[in-house]
């Protein structure tokens, strides 16, 4: 598991395009928007959660199109698949370099933009928290689409799992609400922070399964 | 010893049959030449071998179920943003990574080490892609068309080289348009 933990991050490392690209259009996402509209007429900071919150899932959607698409086209897939006894290892380890390598700093940055724009800076640790965790979440839905369509173009798979991703922009959708009237914050956390792991566990042995289909 | 052991292996997509009760054993230091036409399913039978794709018909018996298997198929497995060097880092650790310079020297890639593979041509491609399969030492290799692409020397030293392994005792499984220059089983696919 190290191995692959250390092969993938030096990998995505020398991809700049790969883990920069989407932070840089979040960056840009969230810095136009403001610029679109009169703000003068609207408490931005009671609506922007709402932008970042959907510029996180289409960062997400960019970032995980490339996941498993370069190593299935090279074959480099198909010689971990001879390598690795445990296929969902692979899964796990990209996964975990890609949330680590972008998930975590365009949580970041969401969460510095929110208080740029207006929120209270003692929400600061509460906002970067939700949205790593449904960072975690988005990037594991994506990643299935986009290993159910590898043979046909990643992106269109990744389309068909959008659906997916409406119950996770629910669920931060009552997360910012607790940041806001201040109660319930904690439940709302324990609960992402258990869905995370249930689908942590999970999501990688259902991706290898679809990935395996595709390599035989 | 015996390595492998292939009884009545058939193949067949959507109704079309490839290949029909084949059966083969490859034993220990032997080498195995999988000739035939094209699209007659030599690259399959390959995939076939290494557990990749699922026979139609057929089974195929590893005597040893930790055997160490090398395999290159048609695609290199080789990253185009990374030098031939890192491409090596990658899979090698600190004991393999010596004997896979030496290859990088043996077949004339010294110059080119630093360089972004993608820039390279596809022989010298082709050539780390081998290096990557000869240097990791497995008691078997795979090799789908390994002499497609590589100039004249470099195939005379692949052919010196997979003669000198089989003396070793290291089996090996190829198909190869060229008739290899060292002694070797054949099966030959018939349409």
């Amino acid at each position: 598991m190290l191995r692959l933990i250390r092969t993938e991050s030096f990998k995505l490392s020398r991809k700049l395009k790969s883990w920069l690209g989407p932070q840089l259009i979040l960056v840009l996402v969230l810095i136009a928007f403001p610029l679109s509209i009169d703000i003068s007429q609207y408490d931005l900071d009671k609506f922007y959660f709402s932008i970042i919150v959907i510029s996180l899932m289409m960062t997400a959607f960019i970032s995980t199109e490339g996941m498993f698409e370069e190593d299935f086209e090279d074959g480099s897939l198909e010689q971990e698949f001879l390598l690795e006894q445990d296929f969902y290892k692979i899964v796990l380890s990209k996964m975990l370099i890609y949330v680590f390598f972008i998930g975590i700093p365009i949580a970041l940055i969401g969460s510095l933009f929110l208080i740029t724009n207006g929120a209270d800076f003692d929400d600061l640790p509460k906002v970067f928290s939700i949205l790593c965790l449904s960072n975690i979440l988005l990037f594991n839905l994506f990643s299935f689409g986009n290993a159910l369509s590898i043979d046909k173009g990643a992106m269109l798979g990744v389309l068909t799992s959008l659906p997916l991703a409406l119950p996770v922009i629910i669920l931060l959708g009552r997360a910012v609400r607790t940041i806001q009237y201040g109660e319930g914050f904690f439940s709302i956390i324990i609960l992402m922070s258990g869905i995370s792991l249930i689908v942590l566990a999970i999501m990688p042995i259902v991706i290898s399964a679809a990935l395996k289909t595709h390599i035989d | 010893m015996q390595l492998i052991s292939a009884q009545n292996i058939s193949y067949s997509i959507n109704e079309k049959k490839l290949f029909h009760n084949l059966s083969f054993n490859v034993n220990t230091g032997e080498g195995l030449y999988i000739k035939g036409s094209n699209g007659s399913g030599k690259s399959t039978l390959l995939r076939i071998i290494l557990g990749i794709t699922l026979p139609s018909k057929g089974k195929i018996h590893f005597c040893n179920e930790d055997l160490a298997i090398s395999y290159l198929g048609h695609k290199n497995a080789i990253k185009s943003y990374l030098s031939p060097i890192q491409n090596l880092e990658l899979i090698f650790n600190q004991s393999g990574r010596a004997l896979a310079f030496e290859w990088l020297h043996k077949l004339g890639l010294k110059n080119v080490q630093d360089e972004l593979t993608g820039n390279l041509s596809f022989g010298q491609q082709k050539k780390l892609a081998l290096i990557r399969v000869l240097a990791s030492s497995p008691k078997m290799i795979v090799l789908d068309e390994p002499f497609v692409g590589l100039d004249y020397a470099t195939n005379n030293l692949l052919n010196n080289f997979l003669e000198e392994k089989l003396r070793e005792d290291m089996s090996i499984i190829f198909t190869s348009h060229i008739q290899p220059t060292f002694e070797c089983k054949t099966l030959e696919i018939e349409r």
